[in-house]
């Protein structure tokens, strides 16, 4: 460094600034979240029960694709992201479009009402939740009114059905929280050029496809790549509403780490490997959104 | 590097300081918590359920304290699910921080903490006598004739009925006397004909009913060694699937998904009956404007299965100490209430309804008590009974992992796949899954 | 605005609000009703919320608990929007190719299940313990510590950070500041929405933190609500009156955040010093 000419040394300084901004962070991740996740990794590649543990190479991962219960939380899962994700980020995107009208009235009741159900703990929301969907609960009542169904959806018991109401509950869960995020990027959208388009006579929807879709893709590639993760995290809604059932119609990735650490005889090793296909999972999954998204 | 880590971490102290000041002065002084030192002892002990496991705890302790005031008994309360999951990180961890002394463990879970952390817990051979407990206990808290765990309630079964449901329907409490499932699924289609209500509930995630069939006849989920897996072939089993199945097809069961939708529905009167542990009583009598509407008949056997006998078990937990400083005085303290103490026990009944294991408690007066919610039966007394005849089987290391097992394979039998076939195919699944 | 779009925005929100606010309703009217009434689904007012409460404050020390969960989300809040704000502005606007190798890097370690990670970190706690008592097992920087600083927030401050108007820096520079002042100056009070978001959700998430206390923190004084309140549910014969109490009362703090926070974001408002 002392060497160096001024010039260079001048450049190093822009970039070392770069480098203290983030140092905190780097740190406490390496150290609460790399370090522990190392211990995993070698965890993956260790069996046994309890604190017993020895080494067994690759024989949990080859166990990944015997295992029938793994391999349906991982069919459930993946059907969860396909139809849940889309379906929420678009519904949550266009949420914070119409409540960002500066003229509307309620905002902030309408705002909280939609932000609420991720506030609170599933633990009681689930017993509420199983009432409105139970055989003869208010949501079969409320569709044979209006003639949609002529015999009660079986919402929780039936393994088509347990899956759409897990869907179901998923979205409503977080549809809000995910606005939030868009709420607070769409105030840092200038009026003027939504002003300047209107004068140019653009419609509304034109507007939203044309200046606000493209203003909003880093929070769009932020969201999508944060309920991803999420979502092959599932784990509170499913052992709340469904426990899982029936079968495995519902299971997660999640719950099954969960069942093979602590509901199950404690298996560890296993459950890190588990844990280690999701990581893998998601690379590759974020990999595809950051190129579909173009880097943004 | 830990170095720097440690300066780092030493450095984040300083910023949450001003709140953390009163935090660490107490820490300190619970550093001392499981160690014996200078005359009084302290202990800490887990349990879940404030107004049954837990206040049992205390009482017990009120009741040592009389005669040891030199152990101070802290007892927590904690949730049975986070017991569970912080005892398992604790123990694998290596680290007995933060442990307690005494820990509630459910009989079903028992056998997979002793196998899987063989000196985490203290033998208590010598401290209490384990045949002065009822012999279905012992198998769950024992191992390799080492007694480890102080039997604690019993889940002794029975099958709570209302009486006017049935009487609306020609039957008497005393036609469901000593009867098997096949009656009791008749006398369901007759409760449905006549009023319109449910047998009782189910809840497909739950098999609880298939383990207290099975257990009628001596039999489980894994073979006598707790963990070979015995579904095919297991002729238990599969009697008791094609009861469960035609319990299901019968049009007689309200399916329920969540504890408090099967506590909702016999509280609404949608059921005439619930066959359960005994522990749900207290949930029974909440519906207080039904009082004297119920009564609890001998759980039922299981069809063509001479084994099966009318006493059988759902849940129930057992006191373990750990094998930490303090273990002695832990073991004292379980040997001298929990593990002898007659009188505790029918304190324990009349305080909160719970019925231990222990044979002396039997002939105690709080046992022989008529219930005036039941019509006057001696239910506790009857349960009791029911107690010492429950068949003693091996709960193993894997009853909730073959359940979840079978649970989807039951769906799969209830859809029409032949019953044979769903019990070899669990039967291979549980082989690959168990190591 | 066309009259009808007008309608149907307030027909379209008011459906959603219902839909969302209606269970949390029932959790209210729950939690007005005893036990019984509660499992049998009784949906109007019943009068027990004062028995409830007063059961509930009886079996456990909400005052405590209250300040507990308070003391450590109010903590990892400021520590969080700090950190990961920094390390967002840092990525996005010194932006070098190593930067962005070490950012993805840091993206993976949303990935893992927290579960995977616990067993390995509580392990790393009770050894510090042995030398740093006031860091162990059972303190507040040991809750606080390891879960303050997430790729996730981070994440969203870069991504937040693309829609800055980098010009404001140059006028910044022009002016005299030095990069911290930057930072402080224009950068923070610009993203005022921005933080006010990742204020609300890293409050929500701590305050609803469950895993990690569970293991952490150890003696009953400790607690934080979320670990109380599963506490109540572990019962041959749970509450329900109490548990719905319990939980309405647990979610107030968020909502009141959130209430306050959301005035934030005020649409129009481009957030640049005009």
């Amino acid at each position: 460094m002392k060497t160096a000419k001024p010039g260079i040394k001048l450049m190093n300084k822009g970039r070392l600034t770069g480098w203290w901004f983030i140092a905190i962070a780097v740190i406490m991740i390496a150290a609460f979240y790399f370090y522990p996740m190392i211990q995993a990794l070698l965890l993956s590649f260790k069996t046994g029960k309890g604190a017993n543990l020895h080494f067994t190479g690759l024989d949990n991962y080859k166990r990944l694709f015997s295992d029938r219960t793994f391999l349906a939380a991982v069919k459930n899962t993946f059907i969860y992201l396909i139809i849940q994700v889309p379906v929420m980020i678009v519904l949550a995107m266009f949420i914070s479009v119409l409540l960002n009208d500066s003229k509307l009235k309620f905002k902030g009741f309408f705002r909280t009402a939609i932000f609420l159900p991720c506030v609170t703990s599933l633990v009681a929301y689930s017993i509420v939740f199983k009432y409105l969907f139970g055989a003869d609960g208010l949501v079969n009542m409320l569709l044979t009114k209006l003639h949609l169904i002529s015999a009660p959806i079986q919402w929780i018991t039936d393994p088509f059905w347990a899956k759409v109401t897990i869907i179901i509950a998923i979205t409503w869960r977080w549809t809000g929280y995910n606005m939030i995020f868009y709420l607070s990027a769409l105030q840092n959208i200038d009026n003027s050029i939504y002003e300047a388009a209107r004068i140019d006579g653009a419609s509304a929807v034109r507007q939203f496809f044309s200046i606000t879709v493209p203003l909003l893709k880093p929070i769009i590639l932020f969201t999508s790549i944060t309920s991803t993760i999420g979502t092959l995290q599932l784990f509170d809604e499913i052992v709340n509403i469904t426990k899982g059932g029936p079968g495995n119609a519902t299971m997660s990735i999640s719950q099954y780490i969960y069942n093979l650490s602590f509901k199950y005889s404690p298996d560890f090793g296993y459950a890190a490997t588990v844990s280690y296909s999701i990581v893998i999972m998601i690379v590759i999954l974020s990999i595809v959104q950051f190129k579909a998204a173009g880097d943004k | 590097m830990k170095k720097v880590l440690v300066l780092l971490l030493a450095s984040f102290v300083l910023l949450t300081a001003c709140s953390s000041k009163s935090d660490n002065g107490t820490s300190t002084s619970e550093g001392t918590n499981d160690t014996a030192s200078k005359g009084t002892k302290a202990l800490t002990a887990w349990a879940w359920d404030a107004n049954f496991n837990v206040k049992a705890l205390n009482m017990a302790k009120d009741a040592y304290a009389a005669q040891n005031p030199d152990v101070k008994i802290d007892v927590q309360e904690n949730a049975q699910a986070d017991i569970v999951q912080k005892l398992n990180t604790g123990l694998n961890s290596g680290t007995t921080k933060g442990l307690p002394n005494i820990v509630l463990i459910e009989d079903y879970r028992a056998q997979s903490f002793l196998q899987a952390y063989p000196d985490a817990f203290y033998d208590l051979s010598s401290v209490i006598n384990a045949s002065d407990f009822a012999d279905y206990k012992i198998g769950p808290t024992s191992l390799d004739g080492k007694q480890y765990g102080v039997p604690f309630d019993s889940g002794v079964a029975g099958l709570y009925v209302r009486k006017d449901l049935l009487e609306q329907s020609g039957y008497k409490v005393e036609d469901l006397q000593d009867v098997n499932w096949d009656k009791i699924i008749e006398i369901g289609k007759a409760v449905k004909a006549k009023t319109g209500k449910a047998l009782l509930t189910q809840d497909p995630n739950d098999l609880g009913l298939i383990r207290m069939m099975i257990q009628s006849a001596g039999s489980w989920y894994t073979k006598e060694d707790g963990s070979t897996p015995n579904l095919k072939d297991n002729a238990i089993l599969k009697q008791a699937l094609e009861t469960y199945k035609k319990l299901m097809e019968a049009d007689i069961v309200k399916v329920t998904s969540d504890w408090s939708q099967f506590v909702g529905a016999f509280n609404s009167g949608d059921v005439a009956t619930v066959p359960t542990g005994n522990w749900i009583t207290a949930s029974v009598k909440a519906e207080a404007s039904q009082s004297g509407q119920w009564a609890v008949v001998p759980f039922p056997t299981l069809p063509n299965t001479p084994s099966s006998v009318h006493a059988s078990n759902l849940g129930g937990s057992s006191w373990y100490v750990l094998n930490i400083d303090g273990k002695e005085a832990a073991a004292d303290f379980l040997k001298q209430t929990f593990g002898s103490n007659a009188d505790l026990y029918q304190n324990l009944n009349k305080e909160i309804g719970a019925i231990g294991t222990l044979k002396a408690a039997a002939s105690g007066e709080a046992y022989s008590a008529a219930d005036e919610f039941f019509g006057g039966q001696k239910i506790t007394a009857d349960f009791a009974k029911w107690t010492e005849q429950i068949p003693r089987v091996n709960y193993g290391m894997h009853t909730y992992e073959i359940e979840d097992l079978l649970a989807v394979e039951v769906q799969n039998y209830l859809n029409g796949k032949a019953l044979d076939k769903v019990l070899s195919d669990a039967q291979s699944q549980a082989e690959t899954q168990i190591h | 605005m066309g009259k009808l779009k007008r309608t149907f925005t307030y027909v379209f929100l008011s459906v959603v609000s219902l839909v969302s606010i209606f269970p949390f309703l029932w959790m209210l009217i729950s939690a007005t009703n005893k036990s019984v009434d509660v499992t049998k689904g009784k949906l109007t007012i019943g009068s027990h919320l004062v028995d409830n409460f007063k059961k509930l404050t009886d079996t456990i020390d909400l005052g405590t608990a209250f300040w507990n969960s308070a003391k450590i989300s109010i903590i990892t809040t400021v520590l969080a929007l700090l950190v990961a704000s920094l390390a967002g502005y840092g990525f996005e606007i010194f932006r070098t190719k190593t930067k962005d190798a070490v950012f993805n890097i840091l993206l993976m370690s949303m990935m893992i299940p927290f579960a995977a990670l616990m067993v390995p970190l509580f392990k790393m706690f009770a050894s510090i313990a042995n030398s740093f008592p006031a860091l162990g097992v059972n303190t507040l920087p040991a809750v606080i510590l390891p879960t303050f600083t997430t790729a996730f927030l981070i994440f969203f401050f870069r991504q937040s950070t693309k829609m800055f108007p980098r010009e404001l820096l140059e006028a910044g520079r022009i002016d005299g500041l030095r990069e911290l002042g930057l930072f402080f100056r224009i950068y923070m009070p610009t993203m005022k929405t921005t933080y006010a978001a990742a204020g609300i959700i890293t409050f929500m998430s701590s305050w609803n933190s469950y895993l990690w206390p569970l293991i952490v923190l150890q003696t009953p004084e400790k607690k934080t609500i979320p670990l109380l309140i599963s506490n109540l549910g572990s019962s041959y014969s749970p509450d329900y009156g109490v548990i719905m109490t319990a939980v309405v009362i647990s979610t107030i703090p968020t909502a009141l955040v959130f209430f306050l926070m959301q005035k934030h974001f005020v649409a129009g408002m481009t957030g640049s010093v005009k």
